[in-house]
């Protein structure tokens, strides 16, 4: 009771984080995707792009585009408008103007696995085989698993003006053109040396630099350090870590997402195929 | 402000205030979701006549029996019998292992939210039908349940085809109260027979519930303070939207919402079904549980896929 009267005076005061019920503006703009989906790095680049005259780093990215649930509601209420947020919610209605970031799942998986182990959730001998079907699952995030989190904001937003869907992988392929989209979704004139310059200043190598430089930011605090936050900032990993079951358990589950999001299933084709399905 | 959010702390804290989204989960918990005007009230008294049989089931203590996050107690949620059915306008919630899913035709929904937003004031009689449909197709109207294409579109995207998901359409529990009642009866584990569920259909009756909205309708979270003149429940049919909705409208909910549609089964009036479901991803997805490689139109529609599925 006294603990639930603290909790309630903190709220009362603005002091606790509101979670997901923060309260959501009409001019917000959000960045979200599923963990481990690159939101880090596009966060670096959209934060290059709109202070050119600021070192973005590990300490500076949470207040410069910071996670609309990491914030107490004070805090929140003083990001300068419009706000530029990080989120990696489900669908939410409330969301007006959504860039929305997809990877692959196989990748997904494997970079969450790695991630966890450097949180110290999962020892380095933990089975990668139950760590899938853990992430088929949805219980390695509360966003949902990665099928629930990327259909639940397609299936309502695919054809919106207010939403702009970026793959992790043309990101790393073509960086500079997809951020000029970027920029443009975000109403900004940015000229093409602007665009090369944030592209420069958000690179793999300069994003380790960062890291290393401030071991004890958010992103990577009180986590094992002899496991880097920026891994291999590549696409098509799994190709070479994941076992064939592994593959086959997460084709089966989103085999026609991952199809339709140009993701090519290898070993599943049809899923459901066998399935006997009564038709009337 | 301040002094505001003390008042409710203190009240949070004596359990007497809804938990509103802080709503803690139990694995066993059975959500009883739909859009906005899509028949939960009537399939909350359907449950509760079920559950309750030995009690008398009202727009009075309707949100204790079938819990309502936004207007019951939290202190009803912890003495609640388990499994406890919560009900929901809300959009796709990974937290809940077993959803009920209702859903009705968008042109029966539009007509149906209409007419309610007149009962509780929100509209004029003199508002045009068609710029009230320019905001039932944003979601204005309902900004945390979404649009119904967005609301519906989510949980269909995310849950249906796998386990602990039952889809209901109001017009099958229309067609076939006793048997869709049924379904529900599997799926949530209640106890139930033919004597039961006839009974539990008989006191949901749109007559039965219209003789309690005049008696209790004050005491409900739902109507407290709407107009008295329109009824909440009102027509309990289905395919009114063919007499009331002018056919431009019609076009319109069609043309944002055909796949949606489709996929459930509601027959299109202004486009054809299958050129729509070629091209979109819910028909993609609603092809995971078909054999063919090519989406079919009805492919959600309860009358299609009769397994109910339990955890």
């Amino acid at each position: 009771m006294i603990r639930r009267l603290f909790h309630a005076t903190k709220r009362a005061l603005g002091y606790a984080s509101p979670g997901r019920n923060f309260e959501v503006f009409e001019d917000d703009i959000f960045l979200v995707s599923f963990p481990k989906s690159g939101n880090t790095w596009t966060r670096f680049l959209i934060a290059n792009l709109l202070h050119p005259e600021t070192q973005v780093n590990f300490g500076n990215i949470d207040r410069l585009i910071p996670e609309s649930e990491g914030l107490t509601r004070r805090e929140l209420q003083r990001v300068p408008r419009p706000r530029i947020m990080k989120s990696h919610q489900y669908f939410d209605p409330r969301f007006r103007k959504v860039i929305y970031i997809v990877r692959d799942p196989r990748d997904v998986a494997v970079s969450q696995f790695h991630f966890f182990r450097k949180r110290r959730r999962i020892a380095d001998d933990f089975p990668i085989e139950q760590f899938v079907t853990r992430f088929v699952a949805g219980d390695t995030s509360d966003y949902g698993s990665w099928g629930d989190n990327v259909s639940s904001w397609l299936v309502t937003r695919q054809n919106s003006p207010q939403f702009l869907l970026l793959r992790y992988e043309d990101l790393v392929n073509r960086t500079e053109a997809e951020l000029a989209r970027v920029a443009e979704f975000l109403g900004m004139r940015g000229s093409p040396e602007h665009v090369a310059n944030a592209v420069k200043r958000s690179s793999a190598d300069e994003m380790r630099k960062l890291e290393g430089a401030n071991a004890t930011a958010s992103v990577t605090r009180n986590t094992r350090q002899d496991i880097p936050f920026v891994r291999s900032a590549g696409s098509g990993g799994w190709k070479n870590s994941l076992p064939e079951s592994c593959i086959a358990e997460l084709e089966t589950a989103w085999a026609p997402l991952m199809k339709w999001l140009g993701y090519e299933p290898v070993l599943v084709q049809r899923p459901g195929a066998g399935v006997p399905v009564e038709v009337v | 402000m301040v002094t505001r959010y003390l008042i409710v702390g203190v009240k949070r804290a004596f359990g007497l205030q809804p938990p509103g989204k802080r709503l803690s989960v139990l694995p066993d918990d059975i959500l009883l979701a739909s859009y906005p005007k899509s028949g939960n009230t009537w399939i909350r008294f359907l449950i509760a006549n079920l559950v309750y049989h030995d009690r008398e089931v009202g727009f009075g203590n309707l949100h204790k029996l079938i819990l309502d996050p936004d207007g019951t107690p939290q202190r009803d949620f912890i003495r609640a019998q388990k499994p406890r059915v919560i009900k929901t306008h809300g959009p796709f919630d990974p937290r809940f292992r077993r959803v009920i899913c209702v859903v009705r035709d968008p042109r029966d929904v539009a007509v149906s939210q209409y007419h309610y937003l007149r009962k509780v004031r929100r509209i004029g009689d003199d508002c045009p039908i068609g710029r009230f449909v320019d905001r039932f197709l944003e979601g204005d109207l309902a900004r945390r349940p979404g649009s119904w294409g967005e609301n519906v579109g989510s949980w269909l995207a995310t849950r249906h085809g796998r386990p602990g998901f039952l889809l209901l359409r109001y017009e099958d529990v229309l067609a076939d109260t006793a048997h869709e009642l049924t379904r529900v009866a599997t799926f949530g584990g209640f106890p139930a027979n033919l004597e039961r569920i006839a009974q539990a259909v008989e006191r949901s009756s749109a007559d039965k519930m219209r003789e309690n909205e005049k008696k209790q309708g004050e005491r409900s979270t739902l109507i407290k303070g709407s107009r008295q003149d329109i009824a909440f429940v009102r027509s309990a049919k289905s395919g009114g939207w063919r007499n009331d909705l002018p056919e431009a409208e019609v076009a319109r909910i069609e043309a944002k919402w055909a796949d949606v549609m489709a996929c459930l089964g509601y027959e299109l009036v202004t486009r054809s079904a299958h050129s729509v479901l070629d091209s979109s991803l819910i028909g993609m997805l609603a092809g995971r549980s078909g054999a063919a490689d090519k989406p079919r139109a009805g492919v959600f529609s309860a009358s299609l896929s009769e397994r109910v599925q339990t955890p």
